[in-house]
């Protein structure tokens, strides 16, 4: 019975012969998924909105927001995981991109899909930034008077209203429409993004199968990978239940913390602040949301503020969009294409560096001097870097790899974290620099020592025979056959416990942590399940 | 229990050493994917079980979430005691309130959007007057209920509904108008404003120095009785609003209504015995809560 129910559907469904990318056995890695994280925090956050849409009133918008964290039932898990679900999304937007940069993902022929790749970052930016505004606090007003004065800044004051409307008078009606507009721009982009990536070109073969642009399977290889069906969803579940699962016990423990201090607040502090006609509204330091902190440095620069944001923002997405047509060669590894990985380098340590330092020290200005000091150093060390790292680093890593080499990198680690601390204690210009050197020289040197630390353990595996292999696997297997058993058991424990949790007030987020749980536990019987089922002992990259 | 399996086939199927070591794992893979199968059919089917559990787990984990799409209704179950404050939050004092003042005094009860006249009636020299407890008729049905009167220090205060019964005009369509404008020349005054000649002979007949009237259709009410119907084309009586005044404070609270329920529900003429009818409207809004604040508006300027 069971059998005909499912032979019917197949029939009629016929997943088999999905136009999607079918993939080598090899791909089956993160680093090659990072898209659907993206993807996976992007469907969240939509869901999650479509909830809040039912009650958010942008005629009040903050007294909407207090309603949806109060009273309305498991609204602040849905409200809090909202916003994380963003931050998610923000922060895998940038990981996918700079790691498709570094790959060189935007050359022959994904330019398109580069280009509208950036774009939808720039449009996640703002959607994220006017979705912050709907809260309708303190913070929320002051980032809008902020953005606002930016504009009427540098001379576009008259897209103030067409962007916030009758903000200032407390009607976010509009902000609001413009959340969801740029949303549904994004979902239209992420489609034809999708379609090109996945189905036009098919993903990136690895270096070792063709390091030269451009970089597609042919059709004839392409057809001989594994289907779309059952494997890829199998795999795609699992990745996308596992990032439901942070967005969601992220933000419900957080609520949980109190006292954090102030630097820590625009990160790890999921709740609205006071109103903005309160009292308590005046000793509360204003800041933007985090992902807009780079910018909010910037304009504390001695420049005017056109070129400010002409640093901030047009350079580097102007540089972004056209990058594909600047770096015309055909190479992909980053060491052949030295200048263009440092730019890459630069901008991803500038950008870490500049938000750190608006979070320390938002609002206050500083003179070109500090700027020099705090930008040219990264600069120089990575491009130093770079250029002494030859183009085929196994050999140099080996070599680095004797009892001196160890000893310093076991002090430069030492020296990074305590800089660290250094700069939670008493945060400085100089600090931030010195948590940034340490900092690179630990990443780079760790890079270079860790395939070959790595190696000394599993050396001995590589000669082994392949039924040995053949054997441990199965092992393995049988140990993820029992670990799925345990799981089931608490994933069972933990949905008979969420039936007693109470729908509003202060242990209502728990629920949050146990769905939260709930999506780990899922995600991780899928990932186990497609480890089992699928996983072979030998994976050549083909 | 796969390793004995591969191991069998190792026995039953020839494995051709040669062969494996001319095309090495791929010779092995095929061999054993053609002899043994990936993962056997039992195994995976169980593990697809484990799959159907969690996900299930998962569903049933979400169900008590759904109530996250029900939305958090306040049912009043009784009139809330409502202190009435002016529109910055001071409590409004009986005594300062202007008598037969021209400006539309609104406050809302007992929902957010049902609202209310808020007046201090007084005789043609603007000196406060009594307004006494009387029994209103309601023409519609024939059936008749009880005012209580004005409250205050004059006992001269009192509040009906600023929604019209005839068919739900509101203001500033619908208003009280002051001694000094009922008389005949406001016929033509322009809207919203203007009296019809009925309404003007109303008033004279019955002695009235003020009245209620509304400019769309027409009808007019008597603040003085309850605002009873003095004129067509409403059938009902304004519902009022019951008043109690703290004469320690000399602050004002709505703690109730009287009358056929505020338009449209109660426009089947029939008082409401169960006053709580007038709390099921949920188009009217969530309660007011412990506080409504007035809004003021002049018509005649």
């Amino acid at each position: 019975m069971f059998e005909r129910v499912r032979n019917w559907f197949k029939e009629r469904i016929n997943m088999d012969d999905l136009p999607f990318f079918r993939t080598p056995d090899y791909m089956y890695h993160v680093g090659d998924w990072l898209g659907a994280l993206v993807a996976g925090a992007f469907f969240y956050t939509v869901i999650s909105g479509l909830i809040l849409l039912l009650y958010y009133n942008p005629e009040a918008g903050y007294q909407a927001t207090q309603t949806v964290i109060n009273q309305v039932p498991y609204g602040s898990v849905v409200l809090y995981s909202h916003l994380y679900g963003a931050y998610a999304m923000i922060i895998l937007a940038y990981v996918h991109m700079f790691r498709n940069y570094f790959v060189g993902a935007y050359k022959k022929p994904r330019e398109l899909v580069w280009i509208l790749g950036v774009l939808m970052l720039a449009l996640t930016l703002g959607t994220s930034f006017l979705g912050y505004s709907l809260i309708g606090d303190v913070l929320a007003t002051s980032a809008v008077d902020v953005g606002a004065g930016i504009l009427s800044g540098i001379g576009l004051g008259s897209l103030v209203p067409i962007f916030f409307g009758n903000y200032s008078a407390g009607d976010y009606s509009r902000v609001l429409a413009l959340h969801i507009i740029l949303v549904a721009l994004i979902g239209l982009l992420f489609v034809v993004h999708f379609f090109l990536a996945d189905i036009q070109y098919g993903m990136m073969p690895s270096r070792k199968v063709k390091d030269k642009a451009p970089a597609v399977y042919p059709k004839a290889q392409w057809s001989k990978f594994n289907p779309w069906w059952p494997r890829n969803f199998i795999y795609m579940m699992s990745l996308i239940f596992m990032t439901w699962g942070f967005i969601l016990i992220i933000p419900d423990l957080l609520v949980y913390v109190n006292g954090l201090p102030q630097i820590a607040n625009p990160f790890l502090n999921p709740k609205p602040a006071p109103p903005p006609n309160s009292p308590a509204a005046a000793s509360v330091t204003t800041y933007p949301p985090w992902f807009f902190l780079f910018l909010y440095k910037i304009a504390d620069f001695p420049a005017s503020l056109t070129i400010d944001i002409v640093i901030g923002v047009f350079i580097p997405l102007i540089y972004l969009l056209i990058v594909p047509f600047i770096d015309r060669s055909d190479e992909l590894h980053p060491l052949k294409r030295k200048l263009f990985t440092w730019i890459g380098v630069v901008m991803m340590v500038f950008l870490i560096q500049t938000s750190l330092w608006g979070d320390l020290a938002p609002g206050v200005p500083v003179t070109w001097n500090e700027v020099f000091e705090a930008y040219l150093p990264p600069a120089v060390i990575s491009a130093v870097g770079i250029l002494l790292i030859p183009s085929n680093p196994r050999l140099n890593s080996k070599a680095l790899a004797n009892p001196f080499t160890m000893l310093g990198f076991v002090a430069i680690t030492l020296l990074f974290v305590g800089s660290i601390f250094e700069v939670m204690s008493s945060p400085s210009v100089a600090d931030v620099i010195l948590v940034g050197l340490f900092g690179s020289l630990f990443v780079t040197l760790g890079k270079m020592l860790s395939p070959y630390v790595a190696r000394t353990e599993s050396g001995s595996v590589e000669k082994a025979s392949l039924s040995a292999d053949e054997s441990r696997l199965a092992v393995k297997k049988n140990l993820a056959q029992v670990i799925m058993l345990i799981l089931l058991v608490i994933a069972i424990i933990i949905a008979a416990d969420m039936w007693s949790i109470p729908a509003t007030g202060y242990y209502s987020n728990l629920f949050g942590v146990d769905l939260g749980l709930l999506f780990l536990i899922a995600g991780e019987e899928f990932s186990l399940y497609h480890y089992v089922v699928y996983k072979k002992p030998v994976e050549p990259e083909e | 229990m796969y390793l004995k399996k591969i191991a069998r086939a190792f026995r039953i199927h020839k494995f051709d050493e040669k062969e494996f070591a001319k095309k090495g794992e791929d010779y092995l893979f095929n061999f054993i994917n053609k002899n043994v199968g990936p993962v056997d059919e039992k195994r995976r089917r169980f593990l697809q079980g484990i799959l159907i559990g969690v996900s299930a787990a998962v569903v049933a984990g979400i169900i008590p979430g759904l109530r996250v799409l029900v939305p958090p209704v306040q049912s009043v179950s009784g009139f809330p005691k409502t202190l009435i404050v002016d529109s910055s939050g001071n409590p409004i004092k009986a005594s300062s309130i202007p008598v037969n003042s021209p400006t539309i005094m609104l406050f809302s009860y007992p929902l957010q959007n049902e609202i209310n006249f808020l007046l201090n009636l007084g005789d043609k020299n603007g000196n406060p007057v009594e307004v006494p407890p009387t029994t209103v008729l309601v023409p519609q049905t024939g059936d008749k209920y009880q005012f209580p009167g004005g409250v205050g220090p004059n006992k001269s205060i009192v509040a009906y509904s600023a929604i019209c019964q005839h068919l739900g005009c509101e203001p500033p369509y619908i208003h009280f108008y002051p001694p000094k404008y009922v008389n005949i020349s406001q016929v033509t005054a322009p809207e919203p404003n203007t009296l019809t000649v009925e309404a003007v002979q109303a008033a004279q007949k019955e002695n009235l120095p003020a009245i209620i009237h509304c400019d769309c259709h027409g009808s007019t009410f008597d603040p003085y009785h309850g605002a009873a119907v003095l004129t067509g084309p409403t059938v009902r009586p304004l519902p009022a609003v019951i008043l109690e005044w703290d004469s320690s404070t000399d602050y004002l609270y709505a703690v109730g209504y009287v009358g056929v329920p505020v338009y449209p529900a109660g426009s089947n003429g029939v008082p409401s015995n169960d006053p709580s009818t007038d709390l099921d409207e949920s188009q009217f809004g969530s309660s007011v809560g412990d506080k409504t604040s007035i809004s003021e508006s002049n018509p005649f300027s």
